[in-house]
């Protein structure tokens, strides 16, 4: 590999180190276990610095990989993601007794894989950044290893996930059987030169929707995510419930992209705006009935991808802006909330049930804020990002005709307001049903909670620079 | 963004003061509970002096007055979708506005005992609640103004849910979604809006002025005019979309419904005047006849549930149903005279009704009970409470030389000229009023004392007194001197009617079309 090559690898060349480096060092010097945290937030920064300052744009490996300003983006929500699950994560792994550098490793592994995944043009490339990604997401969702539920839920997702994998290489197949080649402007090409894809090609492209729809939780491959996201650590299904979903849209965006390069693009728009209502709709509904609060956060992701999907209806590039904009929007808010959940909830065996938060928002008046305003996010008011997002996301769609299903999303997110509130009013209007009991609150996991709650706020009340950069690096060139 | 003209904006200053001066609250200890109280006071004072001195200095003959220090120009928000940070205000809003800052100072003396919990987190609520009424009446910009107006949800949720009654959680969820849905609805109406203007000229823009250039067919205008109508209706709130409002009024604390029925709700009021008319002249034409006949439903509708009610609360929340269509009347007969009763009569109610919440509640603060079985020959043990409840009765049945009067008669009066009938069918609304408001006033003040626990009621405290006698001397005094206070809205009024008439006449096109913009258009583009 030449030099130049290898430059065009530094941020994952140094998420896969800085993991390494930790686990080497928490097999010899054990007792150094308390700097694992800082150590790999210095390593998702020092990557995002690399991502940001070192990454010449352009394609490399001979077009395997490519680099822009939207892969960037993109890129830097995931370490933006990464960054906040890791601050969260300390506090609940030394509560649980299970702090080991194995965890800060796989977490900045499956970001390495997911910056793969980003920036990866050929399917073959996207199929090992998948696997590097999904093998580790797989260890760390059972990562808890004395519950069983984690267990649980952890061996359904690896199920269900090495379907996902045979569906995405049996998709891949196909594709390259028929328009021999895997390299996504390839196919593209083949697509157009033929008028539309063949029935075989529009297989593979269906195999390969539903494998990254699973990976986004879209209705209807859900079904892993409630289970997964109950039994995993909280901290870490902060990072599950956003990363993933974050470079599967951008994936899904190219596919898709390349589906219609043969100029029919209505099917293509029906499929996906059926797959956006069916995520919307049931996602709210379903999350309108759980009284496990990390349940109920699931199904609200699977509702807030049906919203991301609204945006894509439309395979055009400025529809990629609104994306950028709510999965960043989606990653604070999640993220804000997964902390306060991982922070109040000291049994993770057992249910967390929302009325368990009684009162609380009295009792912590810092995380009932941070979650509070959380809640108010992903409800989708102003002046919070939340709302940015959904203004972004339903703007678009009202602009490309479909104000039909802006309204369906307006409705569904009026659904949503009634599970968010609940977790607001029983913060603040219930009496207090238990009395705080083995929780460890850090320094750390604080942090992460008013970071994330007080993003949430500012890039609300002044979106005008997110808005030029995310416009900025999506328009085409 | 210049901080200079931003911060020594007066209009900026008003919107923004309260919500930052939520700020200081986190260094007061929770238990000093009393010096909360004493902050509360003087910041909710200090907000009216901003008031006062700003609608002082204002220029009334002028149509819209531009943020003052701030030059007048928009500052930029989002610049790229055309977005900008724009308050101004006029004669239809300062009224409103002022309204809103004044009834603070009583909301806060009138809680000083019945709210007992988590004061902090209650004036934090009260702030951030003027905040959004105050930036919502003044927002020149629409998607600033539907910023403003969801921000004033969570504070109201919070004031019902937290320190409200027994089904307060039922009611607080039920206001918020009913509120809620309008809205929602009523954003994608602004994103059509938007891109509408940008398909018309290219540019994005969500500057209220720019929109009154907008010329849409009608269908369009239906459906928009449909989305709009809807989230105000629901806010005025209009029959038959009113359900939320007795369980909000019943369940919420003193404080919040004085709020609720004093400025909140005219806020749905204004939206009609300021936007569902001027923005879809044809389409609010074509429903005119809708809009009467709903009004007069809810004219009488709540004047006769109000009639039955055995709550004094309910009673005076369904009269809020009944004044509010007076209003709704006024604004859809589109005559100057109608115009100008209608917005009397949202301070008027306001007054009135904020009044008699007031006085409900401290009767529950003594007895904790608010039915009219637990009451009766009142006004022998408490002739202070008897004085100002009869006061307010009478202003709000609309007694001459009470304020009620100026602004029933100038409605009636102005929608007989444009409308006929409905006028008359809606005299039979006053008289429903005094019905039922004598009845309150039989049940509770005069007749035997005869219950044991009403002999040894206290009568009202100098603080009560405080909060009320503000109020009642405003009523007086618009009752006898209106024009003072109806003659600085004229020239807005006169100029708004005037363009939304030549409009409403005119035939709408086929394709949207940009307007040139009419003489009013220009004025408050400038």
């Amino acid at each position: 590999m030449t030099a130049q090559q290898w430059s065009a690898l530094v941020p994952e060349l140094v998420l896969c180190a800085g993991g390494i480096v930790i686990l080497l060092l928490d097999a010899f010097l054990p007792g150094l276990r308390r700097a694992w945290t800082p150590a790999a937030l210095a390593t998702t920064g020092a990557a995002g610095w690399a991502a940001w300052e070192r990454l010449p744009y352009g394609s490399s490996f001979d077009g395997l990989l490519e680099a822009s300003p939207i892969t960037l983006g993109f890129s830097l929500v995931v370490l933006v993601a990464t960054a906040l699950a890791l601050l969260a994560s300390d506090g609940y792994l030394r509560r649980e007794r299970i702090l080991a550098g194995e965890y800060h490793a796989l977490l900045l592994w499956c970001a390495a894989g997911l910056l793969l995944m980003l920036r990866a043009t050929e399917l073959l490339t996207l199929f090992l950044a998948l696997e590097t990604l999904s093998l580790c997401l797989y260890a760390l969702a059972a990562y808890h290893r004395r519950l069983e539920i984690g267990t649980e839920g952890a061996i359904k997702y690896f199920l269900m996930g090495a379907f996902v994998s045979a569906f995405v290489l049996f998709g891949l197949a196909l594709l390259y059987g028929e328009t021999g080649t895997t390299r996504l402007e390839g196919i593209a090409a083949a697509v157009q030169a033929a008028q539309g894809p063949s029935l075989v090609a529009s297989l593979g492209f269906l195999l390969l929707l539903a494998g990254f729809g699973f990976k986004m939780s879209v209705v209807p491959f859900h079904a892993w995510s409630p289970d997964t996201y109950q039994g995993a650590p909280s901290p870490f299904v902060g990072f599950l419930s956003v990363a993933p979903k974050v470079a599967s849209a951008l994936v899904l965006f190219r596919i898709l992209q390349a589906a219609v390069a043969g100029g029919d693009d209505a099917k293509w728009a029906e499929l996906v705006s059926l797959l956006a209502v069916l995520s919307m709709v049931a996602g709210n509904l379903l999350a309108l009935v759980q009284r496990d609060i990390k349940r109920m956060l699931a199904y609200s992701g699977i509702a807030h991808m049906g919203y991301l999907l609204l945006a894509l209806v439309t395979l055009d590039r400025p529809s990629l802006a609104p994306v950028l904009v709510y999965l960043l929007a989606y990653a604070l808010m999640n993220a804000g909330a997964f902390t306060v959940v991982a922070l109040l909830y000291a049994r993770p065996g057992e249910q967390h049930l929302i009325a368990e938060l009684s009162g609380w928002g009295y009792r912590f008046p810092l995380l009932g804020a941070c979650l509070t305003v959380s809640m108010l996010s992903l409800a989708g008011l102003p002046p919070t990002v939340g709302f940015l997002g959904k203004y972004l996301v339903f703007l678009n769609a009202v602009g490309d005709g479909f104000v039909g299903l802006a309204v369906v999303g307006v409705l569904a997110s009026l659904v949503g307001v009634v599970y968010y509130l609940r977790v607001v009013y029983v913060l603040y209007m219930k009496p207090e049903t238990r009395q705080p009991e083995g929780l460890l609150l850090d320094g750390w996991g604080r942090a992460a909670a008013v970071l994330a709650a007080l993003a949430t706020l500012v890039l609300g009340l002044w979106p005008s620079g997110l808005i030029e950069w995310t416009l900025q690096a999506t328009l085409p060139r | 963004m210049n901080a200079e003209l931003l911060f020594g904006s007066t209009l900026t200053r008003l919107v923004f003061f309260p919500a930052a001066a939520c700020l200081p609250l986190l260094f007061i200890p929770r238990q000093s509970q009393k010096a909360v109280k004493w902050y509360t006071l003087v910041v909710s004072l200090v907000e009216l002096a901003f008031a006062i001195d700003l609608a002082a200095r204002a220029d009334w003959g002028a149509r819209v007055l531009r943020d003052l220090a701030a030059g007048g120009e928009p500052i930029a928000w989002v610049p790229r979708f055309g977005i900008a940070y724009d308050l101004r205000m006029d004669g239809i809003s300062t009224p409103l506005a002022l309204l809103g800052v004044g009834l603070l100072p009583a909301v806060v003396l009138g809680s000083w005992r019945g709210i007992e919990r988590h004061w902090r987190l209650f004036a934090a609520a009260l702030f951030l609640l003027t905040t959004g009424v105050l930036g919502t009446l003044f927002a020149w910009d629409m998607f600033l103004f539907y910023v403003f107006w969801e921000v004033m949800l969570v504070p109201m949720y919070l004031l019902i849910g937290i320190w409200g009654g027994e089904r307060r959680i039922y009611a607080a969820v039920k206001f918020f979604l009913f509120t809620m849905a309008g809205s929602l609805l009523m954003l994608v109406a602004i994103l059509w809006m938007a891109w509408t203007y940008h398909g018309l000229t290219g540019t994005w823009s969500f500057a209220y002025a720019d929109w009154l250039r907008l010329d849409l067919p009608l269908p369009a205008q239906l459906w928009l005019f449909g989305a709009f109508a809807l989230a105000f209706a629901i806010k005025a709130p209009m029959f038959p979309l009113h359900t939320w409002l007795p369980d909000a009024h019943v369940e919420a604390p003193t404080g919040g419904s004085v709020l609720l029925a004093g400025i909140l709700l005219k806020l749905g009021t204004y939206g009609f005047l300021r936007f569902a008319l001027p923005l879809f002249p044809a389409a609010s034409r074509e429903l005119q006849p809708l809009i009467v006949g709903l009004a007069l439903v809810g004219i009488l509708y709540g004047a006769l549930v109000a009639w039955v009610q055995v709550d004094m609360k309910k009673l005076v929340a369904y009269s809020s149903i009944a004044h509010l269509g007076f209003v709704m009347l006024g604004l859809a007969a589109a005559d100057l005279l109608a115009w100008q009763g209608a917005l009397l009569q949202m301070v008027n109610h306001g007054l009135s009704t904020g009044a008699l919440f007031l006085l409900v509640g401290m009767l529950y603060d003594r007895r904790h009970t608010k039915q009219f079985a637990d009451f009766g020959g009142l006004a022998k043990v408490m002739p202070l409470f008897a004085f100002f409840l009869v006061f307010s009765a009478l202003a709000s049945v609309g007694l001459p030389a009470l304020n009620g009067f100026v602004g029933e008669f100038l409605i009636l009066a102005g929608t007989y000229r444009a409308l006929g009938w409905p006028a008359v069918a809606a005299a039979f609304g006053v008289v429903l009023a005094a019905v039922y408001l004598f009845k309150m006033l039989d049940r509770t003040l005069w007749g035997p004392l005869e219950r044991e626990e009403n002999r040894g009621l206290p009568d009202l405290t100098p603080r009560e007194v405080a909060a009320l006698l503000p109020l009642c001397a405003l009523m007086l005094w618009i009752g006898v001197a209106p024009r003072f206070f109806i003659d600085p809205s004229k020239p807005a009024l006169e100029e708004t009617l005037a363009a939304y008439r030549a409009r409403a006449a005119a035939p709408a096109p086929d394709e949207p079309a940009l307007r040139e913009p009419v003489q009013a258009v220009q004025e408050a583009a400038r």
